[in-house]
């Protein structure tokens, strides 16, 4: 029998009255004949300041967001109020029997309260039920206990049993480990858990080691002992380790005392006789020998005696066998008693002792050869110091204080999240939203579900364009993606939408500090497009590439319109070609800076203005974001015409800014005007023409771009440049359907500073500036330490600090997602290890990076150059060496020595003709003989085809003849050849063969390099210093240029990007140094000057500031 | 019991190969932390990673306070994975606790183990009369009583230093580990190492040994490093890696995975 309302409000407190006032109304919106403890729950959940609410927040399950779970308890309790069946009734719903029960439930708690205890029985005459007035908090916990109640919670993943606890403890949530086994199981309840055994509930799961033998006190050792001792062979331990005496002594105590538990069943019983200190004194002292063989006598009596399973002999600590003071003949005697013993009644006497280091074992057993077998010794390593006592081990109570500032530690995220989603998802709606959308269920469910989606989506349309006229301003657009949800539930689908209906009218005013969430906007603007994604996942091919947030942010705001005009006309989305289209733009954007940067080399392009408004666009997103389109798209297309008659660009250039202002003017139209019927239009349109621009003119630019850089590879170039116009064209490569715009490049063949130096300008070219240019060295990530020649430090420099911690993966992935338009530069791709070679073939083959964590980075907009001294059939590595004097790995080897002048003596004519040489033959006759060994060092290295190479490749051959390794005992090294290490090294340099011929196969195009003519390099360096020389000098003397220094020369002009700077160099640093020459020393024509490097000091930069004379 | 262990320490075995390697992990990780290198390795052996009984991401409940005494038990957990997985010759990796572990195993059982490769090692971490081993007692003390009073606290100071070098990426993962881990088994564990003490027994370990020894431990000074080199019973190497920290694995994984081959592969 239902209860009047007015009846139950009897029994309640004011606060918990207005709960059910509104638990009512919640009954009588939905025309349902009773007020259930559902309708309750679904009113506590959506007053003001919901305790329950709050409850949730800290009871939910960390494994989902809050909102989702929030959503989920919405959804299920919508589902659950649905299946009530309506009636119409003109009074107030009454309370149905199970919430009265609850009401009831709740005041026999109360009185049951100890603090309310006497207030109630103070009053004895007013024997009625109302004289308890249930409080809120109270009520709640009894409907909590409503079997349905939990249901609903249970299918949204909550526990009421956790709600009820959250609610019960104002506290964050502490002890969130053993949630799941009811209440907390921690260190308040160990004890009764190692009192009482494991409770029976408890033991099905509680230890999946229980085949293990028993537990004895927590003595692990004395365990360990009995277990040797109960073994048919090598039953006598000797316990070995630094603790192992002490170990010994708690198990001779455990013994005698008769703590059974501490050895098997079988040995319990037994009886221990120490012989330590007898042995010992017999031993050092040398005394009488009679008193040993006394108690020996004593042993074998008490041994014959014994009843139990037998005797343990404890012999102490082996020391005492050992030590330097012991007499070899008593230590024997002492021996061959103990064998005797263990002879005569095998079986009942064990020997027990202890070694307080393995070593004194060996010495032992040095003295005693057969000691092992006679003694049918066991070693037992003791580690644990102490086995530590109960007390001592169990953790202490006192850890429970710390868990105050450790729960706090825990909650903090959820701290962070939980305000927000309570104020978007708890407060379904307000009041007035509510009603409309009571009524509209109302109206659906009367009409049995028939309603079809189009039906009731056509229903709630005018207000819907309403909605997203005043939405776009409020910048919630998000939240109407909760709709796509919708399309499946019904009912749940109308009220949804008047949650949103309501959170854009109302609550953002409310709730204004959600924009101070940035982290959390976008999160959420993540997960809606996934939420589209998966709804509209036949239409939305392309939504995981990784287009900018900002066209995130776009496609979600125009979403809104196209899902109207969608859902008017019934069509596919447009998703796709929209995206797509977005993609398109923002790669348009960068062209134009590009352009910009190439010539003024200023940052005043409007690139940076883009990606800060992207960035303003992605990230706090709630202004409209169509307008920041707006914004992006003229202020983008306005900078390049308003910078053109400033510079004096080349045509090409001009050109091509011009065709970027045009198509982007056209896109900023069909951003601002009618979106849904020019998308599909622009989208097929736009590609083509787009493709279009990369023609000839391109290529063009580009070539000449790029020679400007890097004048003598212009076959290369050649190649890479119409590649590049190529790839940009056909859209669609090998990949099939889906658009991809990497490209790949391999480099082959010599001239390593002119591979870099051309990636270097695709990036600046291409993407504008040098931050889009990622150089790695696959090569070094073994032996990166160590390489220090100037080339490699030149790239080391902040590279091996970014990568320390990451693996190769990782860096690659975090770069590119930082800046998707990127040239990647992998050096030594031959030498990549295992990790590094699947990552690339994944790469080239999907167009995707997952990084270790498993996330998924497109590689779509980026360029990867891959180089290698490896090439299919013919090695080019030999490829016009012959002819030249300086070789590219010597140059690439060279370091930044300082230099020095020093000043010799010819004696002879041959100086006199050719004044200035490098001496690379020569100087072994001239030079001093300090210098001489030191280069003989060298020239020992300097193998007659190989001259000089860098040190990480001599690293390897000296490891590879194996001469490196000082920590090595001599014998390792024999069998370091047998054993199976070459094997290993084999299989895996053929399998990185294969993975490369597979690699190139996949590769773009293969970019074959010359060698860089280093002679012509060097003539012209060498001028330049001559002609210093001679004006500073004289033509008198001659000059002798150690081959070290040209090295440092030369590659310094390699890797610097501007031309003549080691004639500047000559310049500045040089002739004065020449210039302080002639008035240091007397020169005569006889003399040399001799400018060598001087390795005394450490290496530096490759072009010393200043150079020594002395 | 064997597979229920299989499961309870959530052992995997990833990689293709004829010969095993075994990855254990050290105090206050988890086999997650040899992600960074695992890929180096499974093409050319068979890898078997666990979790030690005490580590975060296994269930709490299974850690029995009464069991895990000494670093024995974890030896029989070890012991046990290989035999239920018909192991019977592998090469192991030990990092921090487990090299011990390691030490132990191979004591007991030498023919199971054709080479111990020792990170981060260090049989005693106390000082002693004539031994270094980078903690005094009163030290250990203060470190103990400083995890009891506030264990987030505690984490968050002794990850960085921990890490060493300065890795952000490395320090929060090893912070998540170490935070993984219940207080009250982390303090317990704790204890258990610092109440070990394998010198005496380094002798019995005939397997040959690698060192792998970061220039800056703030655990393990590098005389320890040496002091093993000495002896254990087998062949030992030390490999110096040129970077800084106890977890090089984690702080500097390339470098490490090249010396791990290297190493392996002698």
């Amino acid at each position: 029998m239902p209860t009047p309302v007015s009846v139950a409000r009897q029994c309640l407190t004011p606060e918990a009255a207005h709960a059910l006032d509104e638990a009512v109304g919640v009954a009588r919106r939905r025309g349902h004949g009773q007020t259930t403890s559902l309708h309750a729950v679904s009113a506590l959940l959506s007053l003001p300041s919901s305790t329950l609410r709050e409850a949730c927040a800290r009871a939910r399950n960390s494994a989902y967001s809050p909102r989702l779970q929030f959503k989920a308890l919405d959804l299920c309790l919508s589902v659950s109020l649905d299946r009530v069946a309506s009636t119409q009734l003109s009074d107030d719903p009454p309370v149905s029997n199970s919430l009265m029960a609850a009401i009831k439930r709740s005041q026999a708690n109360q009185r049951r309260q100890p603090e309310n205890f006497h207030l109630y029985h103070q009053i004895p005459n007013q024997s009625s039920i109302s004289c308890v007035k249930v409080e809120l908090q109270h009520l709640i916990l009894s409907i909590l206990d409503d079997p349905v109640v939990s249901r609903v919670f249970g299918e949204a993943g909550f526990r009421s049993s956790e709600i009820k606890l959250a609610m019960v403890r104002p506290l964050p949530q502490l002890l969130r480990y053993s949630r799941s086994r009811g209440p907390p199981l921690f260190l308040c309840n160990l004890s009764e858990y190692s009192d009482r055994g494991p409770a029976p509930a408890r033991r099905s799961f509680a230890f999946p080691f229980s085949g293990f033998p028993g537990f004895c006190g927590g003595d692990e050792n004395c365990r360990r002992i009995g277990e040797v001792m109960n073994r048919n062979k090598g039953r006598n331990p000797l316990l070995v380790g630094v603790c192992a005496y002490s170990a010994l002594q708690s198990f001779t105590e455990a013994t005698e005392k008769r703590k059974d538990s501490v050895l098997p069943v079988e040995l319990s019983g037994l009886n221990v006789i120490c012989i330590e200190n007898d042995v010992s004194e017999f031993v050092t002292e040398n005394s009488d020998k009679g008193s040993v063989c006394l108690r020996f006598g004593e042993v074998g009596s008490m041994l014959q005696q014994s009843l139990g399973p037998g005797l343990v002999v404890n012999f102490g600590d082996l020391k005492a066998f050992v030590s330097d003071e012991a007499s070899g003949e008593a230590v024997s005697h002492v021996v061959d008693q103990l064998t005797k013993l263990l002879e005569l009644h095998a079986g009942k006497v064990w020997l027990i002792g202890a070694a307080a280091s393995y070593e004194s074992y060996l010495k032992f057993v040095n003295k005693f050869p057969s000691i092992e077998k006679d003694w049918d010794l066991q070693l037992l390593p003791i580690t644990s110091l102490r086995p530590p006592s109960m007390a001592e081990s169990y953790p202490r109570s006192s850890l429970m204080d710390s868990f105050v500032p450790f729960g706090g530690f825990f909650s903090t995220p959820s701290d962070l999240k939980v305000p927000f989603s309570s104020s978007y998802r708890c407060i379904p709606r307000c009041h007035q939203c509510n009603e409309k959308c009571e009524q509209e269920v109302i109206d659906v469910s009367k009409e049995g579900f028939t309603a079809s989606i189009a039906d009731q989506s056509k229903s709630s349309l005018p207000s819907w364009l309403q909605m997203t006229e005043l939405g776009t301003n409020k910048g919630l657009d998000m939240k109407t993606k909760d709709d796509g949800v919708v399309l499946g539930a019904k009912v749940t689908g109308v009220q949804k939408k008047w949650d949103n209906i309501c959170h854009r009218l109302h609550q953002t005013q409310q709730f204004p500090e959600a924009n101070t969430f940035p982290t959390l906007l976008g999160f959420q603007i993540v997960e809606d497009k996934k939420e589209n994604t998966d709804n509209h996942s036949s239409h939305n091919t392309d939504a995981s590439s990784s287009e900018t947030n900002c066209v995130n942010v776009d496609s979600s705001t125009s979403m809104d319109v196209q899902k109207i005009a969608t859902l008017q006309s019934g069509g596919p989305f447009t998703v796709v070609s929209k995206a797509k289209n977005e993609s398109l733009l923002s790669k348009q954007w960068e062209k134009p800076s590009k352009g910009e940067d190439l010539e003024s080399g200023g940052l005043n392009s409007p690139r940076s203005l883009s990606n800060s408004s992207v960035g303003d666009g992605s990230g706090t997103s709630p202004t409209s974001a169509t307008s920041v389109t707006t914004d992006l798209g003229l202020g983008i297309c306005s900078s390049p015409t308003s910078d053109k008659p400033k510079k004096s660009i080349n045509k090409n250039l001009v050109e091509l800014s011009h065709e970027f202002s045009g198509c982007l003017s056209a896109d900023v139209d069909l951003v601002n005007g009618n979106i849904s019927n020019r998308l599909t239009q622009s989208s097929s349109c736009s590609s083509p023409d787009y493709g279009g621009q990369f023609g000839p003119r391109e290529f063009k630019t580009l070539f000449r771009a790029l020679t400007q850089r890097v004048g003598w590879q212009d076959e290369a170039i050649c190649v890479i440049s119409q590649t590049i116009a190529c790839c940009r064209t056909r859209s669609e490569k090998r990949h099939g359907a889906s658009l991809r715009a990497d490209i790949w490049f391999n480099f082959i063949g010599p001239d390593r500073f002119g591979k870099k130096k051309i990636a270097l300008a695709l990036a600046e070219i291409l993407h504008g500036s040098r931050e889009h240019f990622i150089c790695m060295d696959l090569s070094s990530q073994d032996e990166m330490i160590y390489s220090n020649s100037i080339f490699d430090c030149q790239e080391m420099n902040g590279y091996d600090v970014k990568f320390r911690g990451k693996t190769l993966v990782d860096y690659l992935a975090g770069e590119l997602s930082k800046k998707p338009w990127s040239v990647v530069f992998l050096e030594n791709v031959d030498k990549a290890d295992v990790p590094a070679q699947n990552l690339l073939s994944q790469a080239i083959r999907t167009g995707k990076l997952s990084d270790s964590h498993g996330r998924e980075i497109s590689i779509n907009n980026a360029m990867f150059v891959t180089t290698s001294t490896f090439s299919k059939g013919k090695n080019l590595r030999t490829f016009g060496r012959e002819s030249s004097n300086y070789s590219e790995e010597r140059i690439l080897g060279a370091k930044g020595w300082p230099m020095q002048i020093r000043i010799g003596h010819a004696f002879g004519d041959n100086t006199k003709s050719q004044n200035i040489s490098v001496s690379d033959t020569m100087r072994k006759d001239i030079s001093s003989p300090t210098f001489f060994n030191k280069r003989k060092l060298i020239g020992g290295n300097e193998s007659p085809g190989q001259p000089e190479i860098s040190d990480m490749a001599k690293r390897a051959h000296m490891t590879s003849t194996r001469h490196l390794d000082l920590n090595l005992p001599a014998e390792e090294i024999e069998v370091r050849d047998t054993d199976d290490g070459n094997s290993d090294n084999n299989s895996i340099s053929n399998n990185s063969k294969a993975w490369l011929q597979d690699f190139f196969d996949q590769v773009d195009k293969t970019v074959v390099f010359k060698p860089f003519d280093f002679d012509a390099l060097a003539d012209i360096l060498l001028k330049e210093i001559k002609k210093s020389f001679h004006k500073i000098v004289g033509s008198d003397c001659s000059l002798d240029i150690d081959s070290k220094v040209m090295d440092q020369l030369l590659s310094a002009a390699c890797i610097s990007d501007r031309n003549r700077v080691v004639e500047d160099w000559v310049e500045r640093v040089l002739s004065r140094a020449f210039a302080e020459v002639p008035k240091r020393y007397s020169l005569t024509a006889h003399s040399i000057v001799k400018l060598s490097t001087f390795e005394e000091l450490a290496p530096g930069v490759c072009l010393p500031p200043r150079i020594i004379l002395n | 019991m064997g597979s229920t262990l299989l499961e309870a320490l959530n052992v995997r075995v990833e990689g293709s190969g004829q010969k095993v390697l075994v990855l254990a992990h050290g105090f206050g990780t988890d086999q997650s932390v040899w992600q960074r290198i695992l890929s180096s390795f499974t093409p050319y052996y068979r890898v078997i990673l666990y979790d030690l009984v005490c580590a975060g991401s296994v269930n709490p409940d299974y850690f029995d306070f009464r069991r895990y005494t000494t670093l024995d038990a974890y030896v029989d957990d070890l012991l046990t994975i290989l035999d239920t997985l018909g192991v019977d010759r592998c090469a192991y990796v030990g990092h921090s606790v487990s090299a011990m572990i390691g030490i132990l195993a191979s004591i007991r059982r030498p023919e199971l183990f054709t080479k111990l490769i020792l990170v981060g090692a260090s049989p005693r971490f106390l000082n002693d009369r004539d031994y270094h081993g980078g903690f005094e007692r009163g030290e250990i003390e203060t470190v103990l009583s400083a995890m009891e009073a506030n264990y987030a606290a505690w984490v968050s100071g002794f990850a960085p230093l921990s890490v060493g070098a300065d890795v952000p990426d490395a320090v929060r993962e090893f912070s998540r580990t170490l935070f993984n881990m219940r207080p009250d088994i982390s303090l317990f564990v704790c204890r258990t190492i610092f109440n070990s003490d394998l010198r005496g027994v380094l002798g019995l370990v005939k397997a040959p040994c690698c060192i792998i020894q970061t220039a800056k431990d703030a655990s393990v000074p590098a005389s320890v490093a040496t002091y093993l080199k000495d002896h254990l019973g087998g062949r030992n190497t030390i490999e110096e890696l040129l970077t800084d920290g106890h977890l090089p694995h984690l702080s500097a994984p390339t470098l490490f995975a090249a010396k791990l081959r290297r190493a392996l592969s002698r």
